[in-house]
C-alpha cells in the first residue's frame, strides 16, 4: 500500500524556518531542511529521505532575500519531482513579486505571473498562499491555487480587545474589500477609506490625499495585506488621527518592515500593530512593545492536514 | 536588432553592442527596498530581433531572476525573437544528480528559459561538453581557447612550454588547446600525497608525451588551462607544485573569473606570473590585480550573433 494518509513529507528552505518548525510541530511531523550553499553562492538541494509516492509539502515564503527564496523553492520542487513524489504542494505564505501582477505601463514584465509559471513548470502540483495581493493571480497558472487569509490568525487577537466604536479603514482603494471583510467579522460601526494617488513612474512614493467615511472619536483599525517601508499606512494613520480618530491600530498580514519602516511604525499615533509571521520577524520588530505577532502556523497546519486527507479547506479555514 | 543588458555585466554588453554597430537599448532596473526588482524596457521591440546579455555568476539567483523578467518583458512587448547571451551559465556544475535526493539545478534554469520562449542561447566554455544536449533550443557553445592560443603565440610562448590541466576534468580542454598550438605537449595532473612523508607532489595522469618522466618539466614554461577560477586554490596549488618539479615560469589561462573575495590577493601573491581571463564575468575594480589580464570575448560573440 502506498499513499497512506500519514505518508507526507515537510520540506522548508531558509526563508522562514521558524514558521515551518511551528507547522511541523503542530502536525507532529519531521521537518527537513535540504538547502545548503556552495562557496560561490549557488544553492544546493539534497533531500535526505525517500520521497517516492509521497505527498511533499514545501513551506517557503518567497520573502527577502526574495530571489534566493524563489530559487530555493524551485530547486526543492525539482528535487521532489525527481525523487518521484506523488504530489508537490508549494506552501507560499508570502508570495514575493505579487505586487507586479499586471502591466501597469508598457514594456514591463508581469513578474508575478512569470514566477507562478516557473513554480508550475518546476513540477508543483498545487500552490497555497495567504492573502495574495490580488486574487486574479490564481489564474496565472492552471494548477490548483488555494488562497487563505491571515485574518484567521489576526482576528482572535483583535476581537479580544473588545473595541467599541470601531471603524475599519483601508489605506488605499484596493484594500476596501479586505476592510469590509474585517468590519463584518468584527461587527464594526463602519468602514473608511484613506486614498492616495500613486504615480507608478516614480517608484514607491506614497502620498495621502483624502478620505471617505467618519472616524471622529472612533477606534480605527487600519488593515492592509503588506507593509513594506510603512510609508503609505503610517501616513494614513497620521491622517486619521488628524481627522479625530480616538485610536489607530494596524492589522497587516505580511510584515516586510524594510527601509526605515521600524522608525516609522514607532510613531505614537499608532497604538498597536497586529502582524502575522508569514514573513519571519527580526528581533528589532519583535522588540517593539506595541507590535503583536499572530502565528499562521495553526492555519497552515490545518490546511495541510485537510489537503492531505482530502477535506475542504474553504470550509472553516476561510473566514 | 535591439540589444539589452541585465545588471551583471554591462561592460561586456556595451562592447558587444559596439561590435554589432548598435547602441545598447535603455532598460530600467529598479530595486525596491524589499529587494524586489522591477524591469522596464525603454525601447520599442515590436517585431524586433532582440538580444539580452546576462552573466549568471554570483549573485546567481538575482541575476537569473532579473534575466527571466527581462525575457518576460521582451516577449510580452512583441519581440520577434530573443537570444540570451549568457557568457557564464550559472548552476552549470549542477548538471546531474550526484547523490540521491538532489535537484538538477541546471535543468531547472534551462526549463525556465525554454518555457519563456527564448529562441537561442549563446554560452562560453561550459564545464562539461554534455551540457548543450540538455537544451531543446539552439545553443551556441563558444570557446575562449583560440583567443588564449593567440596570446600564447604573440608572446612567443609556443616553444619551450607545456600545457597543463590542473585536474582530470580538464582533459578535453587541454587536448583542444594543444590542437590550437600545433600539437604542443600537454599533461593532465593530479595532486599526490606521499603517505610516509606527507609531501604533496604533482603526478601525471595522462600526457601527450610518450615515455613521460617528470624530468620533462625541468626548465619548461607551464601554461595552465582551466574553465573557471573561484577561490583560485587549484591554480595556486598547481603552480606551486609545478615550480617544485622544476618548471621555470607559470602562466594561467582561465575563461571565467568568478573570483571569490580573497582570490585576487591570493593569485597576486602566488607563483603564477600572469593570469589571463575573459570578460565573461565582470571583474570589478576592487578585484583587479597587477598580474591579471582580461581579454574581451565581445568580438567573438558579436560574430556569432551576426552569423
Amino acid at each position: 500500500m502506498v499513499n497512506k494518509s500519514e505518508d507526507f513529507i515537510l520540506l522548508t528552505g531558509r526563508s522562514n524556518v521558524q514558521l515551518a518548525k511551528d507547522v511541523a510541530k503542530l502536525l507532529g511531523q519531521k521537518l527537513h531542511e535540504p538547502i545548503s550553499l556552495f562557496s560561490d553562492g549557488e544553492i544546493r538541494v539534497r533531500v535526505p529521505v525517500s520521497l517516492r509516492n509521497m505527498h511533499v509539502f514545501i513551506i517557503q515564503p518567497t520573502a527577502p532575500r526574495v530571489n534566493d527564496s524563489i530559487m530555493e523553492l524551485l530547486l526543492m520542487i525539482d528535487a521532489a519531482k525527481r525523487a518521484s513524489a506523488s504530489e508537490i504542494s508549494a506552501i507560499i505564505p508570502y508570495f514575493g513579486y505579487s505586487r507586479q501582477d499586471r502591466k501597469e505601463m508598457p514594456r514591463v514584465p508581469i513578474s508575478s505571473s512569470a514566477i507562478a509559471n516557473m513554480i508550475t513548470n518546476a513540477g508543483a502540483t498545487q500552490i497555497l498562499t495567504i492573502d495574495i495581493h490580488s486574487q486574479q493571480q490564481q489564474g496565472f497558472v492552471s494548477i490548483p491555487w488555494d488562497n487563505l487569509y491571515g485574518s484567521y490568525a489576526l482576528l482572535p487577537m483583535i476581537k479580544s480587545l473588545k473595541l467599541k466604536d470601531l471603524v475599519v479603514a483601508s489605506p488605499d482603494k484596493g484594500g476596501m474589500i479586505q476592510a469590509t471583510g474585517y468590519a463584518k467579522l468584527l461587527g464594526a460601526d463602519g468602514v473608511a477609506l484613506v486614498y492616495k494617488e500613486r504615480d507608478v513612474a516614480v517608484n514607491d512614493k506614497s502620498g495621502t490625499s483624502a478620505m471617505i467615511g467618519k472616524v471622529k472619536d472612533k477606534n480605527v483599525l487600519l488593515v492592509d495585506d503588506i507593509i513594506s517601508t510603512g510609508g503609505t499606512i503610517v501616513n494614513a494613520a497620521v491622517y486619521l488621527k488628524e481627522r479625530g480618530a480616538k485610536s489607530v491600530r494596524l492589522a497587516i498580514v505580511h510584515g516586510l518592515f524594510v527601509g526605515d519602516a521600524i522608525e516609522k511604525i514607532k510613531n505614537p499615533v499608532i497604538d498597536e500593530i497586529f502582524v502575522s509571521d508569514t514573513i519571519e520577524q527580526r528581533s528589532e520588530v519583535k522588540n517593539i512593545k506595541k507590535v503583536k505577532i499572530a502565528s499562521v502556523a495553526p492555519l497552515l497546519a490545518e490546511a495541510i492536514k485537510r489537503i492531505q486527507t482530502g477535506q475542504s479547506i474553504s470550509r472553516d479555514l476561510i473566514l | 536588432m535591439k540589444i539589452f543588458s541585465g545588471s551583471s555585466n554591462k561592460l561586456l554588453a556595451e562592447k558587444l553592442a559596439q561590435n554589432l554597430g548598435l547602441e545598447l537599448s535603455e532598460i530600467e532596473i529598479h530595486v525596491f527596498p524589499d529587494g524586489e526588482r522591477r524591469v522596464k524596457l525603454n525601447d520599442i521591440v515590436v517585431d524586433e530581433e532582440t538580444v539580452v546579455v546576462q552573466s549568471t555568476a554570483t549573485p546567481v539567483d538575482q541575476n537569473y531572476i532579473e534575466l527571466f523578467f527581462i525575457i518576460d518583458a521582451l516577449k510580452r512587448s512583441g519581440a520577434k525573437s530573443v537570444t540570451a547571451v549568457m557568457p557564464y551559465l550559472g548552476y552549470q556544475r549542477q548538471d546531474h544528480i550526484f547523490r540521491d535526493g538532489e535537484a538538477v539545478s541546471l535543468q531547472v534554469m534551462i526549463g525556465i528559459l525554454e518555457s519563456m520562449g527564448v529562441n537561442k542561447v549563446i554560452v562560453l566554455d561550459l564545464h562539461t561538453i554534455k551540457i548543450p544536449e540538455f537544451f531543446h533550443i539552439p545553443i551556441d557553445h563558444l570557446s575562449a581557447l583560440p583567443q588564449f592560443a593567440k596570446v600564447i603565440k604573440e608572446n612567443g610562448w609556443d616553444s619551450d612550454s607545456i600545457l597543463v590541466s590542473p585536474d582530470m576534468g580538464g582533459l578535453r580542454r587541454i587536448k583542444e588547446m594543444s590542437e590550437f598550438l600545433s600539437g604542443m605537449s600537454w599533461i593532465a595532473t593530479v595532486k599526490d600525497r606521499n603517505l610516509d612523508t606527507g609531501e604533496i607532489t604533482i603526478e601525471k595522469i595522462e600526457s601527450s608525451v610518450s615515455n613521460w618522466s617528470m624530468e620533462n618539466l625541468k626548465g619548461k614554461r607551464a601554461l595552465i588551462v582551466d574553465d573557471m577560477a573561484s577561490s583560485g586554490g587549484t591554480l595556486i596549488e598547481s603552480a606551486k607544485l609545478l615550480k617544485k618539479s622544476g618548471i621555470s615560469e607559470v602562466y594561467a589561462f582561465v575563461t571565467h573569473p568568478i573570483f571569490s573575495k580573497d582570490a585576487p590577493k591570493l593569485l597576486q601573491d602566488s607563483e603564477i606570473t600572469k593570469v589571463f581571463v575573459t570578460d565573461s564575468v565582470y571583474v570589478s575594480e576592487e578585484k583587479k590585480f597587477p598580474k591579471l589580464e582580461v581579454l574581451s570575448v565581445a568580438e567573438m560573440i558579436a560574430k556569432e550573433i551576426k552569423d
